[in-house]
């Protein structure tokens, strides 16, 4: 229904929320038989370039176990300058500096197109942002020098005030002490053994010294150009069949000890270059013969992987550390083999870090990646942000299961907190430790009212998002998200539920929920239960008689959703085995933390095509779309694939876009590299770029993710000429369509 | 600044994307996001090919058979340009508006190496005056890098075209101009630039910072000796 579209759409450009249902079921029996929870994906520092922030503090709730702060749903006596708060209907007395409000002389919290606000806080000196460089030495000499030069520019891109500091490894593990006098000094740590936390502070003396390892930008500058410049391949010679002896485990350990010691809950970002897997110390990912491959999947599950449980643990350990200490942990890995991101995923994942996959540092992918991360906002700002917590109130008829994203739980329990988990639960509280405008988490609600309970007074059922965190010009700072949303009674209002269903947040949020399982269960059973969520959605809104498939309609509200979910049942995010374990944690790090429109992008890819018969329109994601004179645009997220279709390559080898009379045919070849051209500036990370043709061995990337409604094994029996055939025994939209519909309706499910 | 898009190195990973320059990654503007719709599935279950894309429409111009064209066997060539609409609704836009190496823009001239580092020299000169002697030894050192590179011919164009238009700007007292431009050389050209810039930034940063009565100083003398020609840019 258009009006839901434009609700949807509006909430989620002034409050970067998209909830799974508009309209709350007002029982919790009604909210399971719904199938999707009452769920939403949440963008805590939506870019909002037409909000300016306040400059004072927020008011609260007084009331000790609340402390909801001022909103517009509050009820407002501007006489008697009392609020009444919409959580716990405490009356609260406005502060002094409120004696001035009246009807006509609002303040901003109050006004209903400020239900998202941002407030400035003053909390002490303000701290300046940290940047601790960890970097691999057991590099080639080409990537080695690409890495340095890439550093040696990130140094320009720094603000001047920032704290910069050096960690160097490969057998030993090197602490760089920066000072603008001659001579270099370092501490060296052996590679082999972990180190306590204190064991670092006292081999590396007092706290005093501490700091020449930590030093700003503006200072240090021109000998940490030259410090990098030097830096050499690790000098321990490696033999014949041997893999570089890396002792990434211990260098993390000293750069997590050193920042614990030096400056706790300030921003900081660790960031990881390696080329490599730790092959030595603890945290090693595998050993140094080159015989014995790196785990793969298969290992994985014959229970052959002899480090993995050892090396997850003790990244996992390392990363809370940081998490607890407001610390992010980057990784930034180019190499063509694994370097261990299964293993060591958790320090990004926990920490809001970023993991950036190449295949070496000497390729433009992670050196336009990599300046991305010091992009800046309209204001001329980072856009990164440090120390998030985020802090989720709700009206008592909703409790909250809990969040999937990059956050730990800060185990803040009490009354708003369900005993039901879904995701990281059992707390109203996460930490983010680094975030920035695209950070997305999906937040999952229980509604407890008893069946038969009446609606409650109002009629709406309200949320509010508290996100306090330190701003890249290091402001502390308060975004205030508050939204209501009408309660319904689902026995006579089913309709309406039904049409404010958003299917691409609804796909979203049970992705995520697939995701979060896939992490701990077999594959199979993630997939299992999946397809079960599935067709109890279609059984309870589709309309049909009963066993006949052929009468299955599903509204308009929920008709792309089960297409979703055939496209995610087959995605790299639930099927592995296609993919490296590092290439699955990879894909699914960033699936688990991007807005809506890049999460679905991942989940169905979009797919333009351009011939000479029109303007460029999206296409069915499908085998049929392949066609010889077309040009196909398929974007993963992760690959930009351009896909010349049989009659267009061969046009394109025969040259005719050189020719003058052809010029339209150049211009063809021209149009879909111009509006990949803005995917391909602005996106994080830098996707691969693909440029091939029908019969190119890469025209595989498209292959294998159109539907493929042709196959070797139907192409005869549906009796098709156009469209490409696809060899694979996957099942098809077309018949998965068909399985649902008949499981759906019947009566014996 | 008419670079807009850097060429590919030589060796590029694999489906490395383009190389795009920071003042390209800069100008991102409102993002227009149009490569987000999908069609829409097919309305009836079971029928693949119902679908809303035009799958058999024939080519509006007639395929005629070029004689001129290098004849590939069977293959017809390509509709013809033909006076009209444009068939496609993004209008090209030539990609490769790459370096412009000494054979494009005639009416500028070469930067002269020797204005450009007299212009910086003398900004440390000053400095000299309030700054300690370690720092501006440094910067001086690498400045003398800049300009053996330079005379050797190892730096390309861009550069040294840029690196005019830097000291145009400190020179003028345009310190974040200055400022973006040192940027843009350290992710632009990285590999040329390298060893010497980050004197060169200090530079900048040193000179905004002195006191004023020392900038003046330099600014008086920078106007007197110079032609009012290269102030112009």
């Amino acid at each position: 229904m258009s009006t839901y579209q434009e609700f949807i759409q509006q909430n989620e450009d002034r409050d970067g929320v998209r909830f799974s249902w508009n309209l709350w079921p007002s029982s919790r029996l009604e909210a399971t038989r719904l199938v999707v929870p009452v769920s939403c994906l949440f963008t805590p520092l939506k870019e909002r370039p037409d909000l300016p922030p306040v400059q004072y503090e927020p008011v609260l709730c007084s009331r000790a176990n609340c402390k909801a702060v001022l909103n517009p749903l509050c009820q407002v006596d501007f006489r008697a300058k009392i609020w009444a708060c919409n959580f716990c209907f405490q009356r609260n007395p406005f502060p002094p500096s409120y004696a001035g409000i009246s009807e006509a002389n609002q303040p901003a919290e109050l006004m209903p197109q400020f239900s998202t606000i941002e407030y400035i806080v003053q909390r002490g000196t303000p701290a300046p942002l940290i940047f601790l460089y960890v970097v691999d030495t057991c590099l080639e000499e080409e990537d080695l020098q690409a890495l340095k030069e890439s550093l040696q520019m990130s140094l320009s891109l720094l603000p001047p005030n920032a704290l910069v500091g050096l960690i160097t490894f490969g057998r030993m593990v090197q602490v760089h002490e920066l000072s603008c006098e001659g001579i270099a000094k370092s501490y060296v740590f052996r590679g082999t053994k972990d180190l306590s936390a204190k064991q670092i502070q006292v081999q590396t003396l007092d706290a005093s010294a501490f700091c020449r390892f930590l030093q700003p930008v503006h200072r240090v500058d021109m000998n940490l150009t030259d410090l990098l410049g030097e830096l050499q391949r690790d000098p321990w010679p490696v033999p014949q069949g041997k893999r570089p002896l890396r002792s990434t485990g211990v260098a993390l350990s000293v750069a997590v000890g050193l920042l614990e010691g030096t400056f706790p809950n300030t921003g900081a970002r660790v960031m990881l270059f390696i080329g490599g897997p730790p092959t030595q110390g603890p945290g090693m990912v595998v050993g140094d013969e080159l015989k014995t491959p790196i785990r793969s999947w298969h290992d994985i599950q014959k229970d052959n992987a002899r480090h993995l449980k050892k090396a997850t643990k003790y990244y996992e350990a390392l990363a809370n550390r940081s998490a607890v200490n407001g610390h992010s942990i980057d990784i930034y890995a180019c190499a063509l083999d694994q370097t261990g991101l299964l293993e060591m995923k958790c320090l990004s994942n926990l920490t809001g870090g970023h993991i950036v996959m190449g295949d070496s540092f000497n390729t433009s992918l992670f050196k336009q990646t990599f300046q991305r991360v010091f992009s800046k906002d309209y204001n001329g700002d980072f856009r990164m942000a440090f120390g998030g917590v985020l802090e989720v109130k709700t009206s008592r008829e909703l409790k909250v299961c809990g969040a999937i994203g990059p956050c730990v739980s800060l185990n803040a329990k009490g009354s708003s907190v369900s005993e039901n988990e879904m995701g990281v639960g059992g707390t109203s509280q996460w930490k983010v430790c680094s975030l920035n405008p695209s950070t997305t988490l999906g937040l999952y609600f229980e509604v407890v009212n008893q069946h038969n309970a009446p609606v409650p007074q109002g009629g709406r059922g309200a949320v509010q998002f508290v996100t306090q965190y330190q701003h890249s010009n290091t402001q502390r700072r308060i975004r205030v998200t508050t939204i209501a949303r009408n309660w319904a009674d689902a026995q006579s209002q089913i309709q309406h539920i039904e049409s404010s269903f958003d299917q691409e947040a609804a796909a979203v949020l049970m992705a995520r929920l697939g995701v979060f399982r896939a992490e701990s269960e077999e594959g199979p059973d993630v997939l299992r239960w999946l397809d079960r969520q599935l067709i109890r959605l279609c059984q309870k809104f589709g309309q049909f008689n009963k066993d006949d498939p052929t009468s299955f309609k599903l509204s308009e509200s929920l008709s792309l959703y089960p297409q979703f979910m055939f496209h995610m049942r087959r995605s790299p995010f639930l099927q592995v085995f296609n993919n490296s374990p590092d290439e699955s944690s990879y894909y699914r790090h960033h699936f688990v933390r991007q807005d809506l429109t890049q999460s679905l992008i991942m989940i169905q890819p979009i797919l333009y095509s351009y011939s000479f018969y029109g303007p460029p329109e999206p296409v069915l994601l499908d085998s049929s779309s392949i066609l010889p004179d077309r040009i196909l645009l398929m974007d993963t997220f992760f690959q930009l694939v351009i896909f010349h279709g049989e009659t267009i390559a061969q046009w394109r080898k025969a040259g005719y876009q050189e020719m003058a009379e052809y010029e339209n045919f150049k211009q063809l070849l021209q149009a879909p590299l111009d509006d990949a051209q803005e995917i391909l500036q602005t996106r994080f990370p830098m996707p691969r770029y693909v440029d091939t043709e029908h019969g190119g061995s890469q025209a595989r990337f498209l292959l294998s993710k159109v539907n493929p409604s042709q196959t070797h094994n139907n192409l005869y029996a549906w009796g098709q000429e156009t469209g490409a055939p696809i060899l694979t025994d996957d099942v098809s939209l077309q018949v998965f369509m068909d399985h649902l519909k008949k499981l759906a309706v019947s009566s014996s499910a | 600044e008419k670079d807009k898009y850097i060429a590919p190195s030589a060796e590029r990973g694999w489906n490395d994307p383009p190389q795009f320059s920071y003042n390209l990654q800069n100008a991102r503007g409102q993002q227009k996001g149009h490569l987000t719709r999908r069609a829409a599935p097919p309305t009836s279950s079971g029928n693949t090919s119902t679908t809303t894309v035009n799958l058999k429409t024939p080519p509006t111009i007639p395929l005629s058979s070029n004689p001129l064209a290098p004849p590939p066997c069977s293959l017809a060539p390509p509709p013809r340009l033909q006076a009209g609409p444009p068939t496609t609704t993004t209008p090209p836009v030539q990609p490769g508006s790459q370096e412009e190496e000494g054979g494009g823009d005639q009416t500028q001239c070469e930067p002269d190496v020797e204005v450009v580092l007299s212009s910086l020299n003398r900004a440390l000169a000053t400095c000299r005056q309030s700054v300690k002697d370690q720092v501006c030894n440094d910067v001086e050192k690498r400045l003398l890098l800049l300009d053996d590179s330079w005379r050797a011919g190892k730096l390309s164009l861009p550069v040294r075209r840029r690196m005019e238009a830097l000291s145009l700007e400190l020179r003028a007292g345009h310190w974040d101009s200055a400022n973006e431009i040192h940027r843009s050389l350290m992710v632009d050209h990285v590999t040329e630039v390298s060893q010497w810039m980050v004197g060169v930034k200090r530079l900048i940063a040193e000179t905004r910072n002195l006191n004023p009565e020392l900038l003046e100083q330099l600014q008086d003398t920078s106007v007197t000796d110079q032609d009012s020609d290269l102030l112009q840019g």
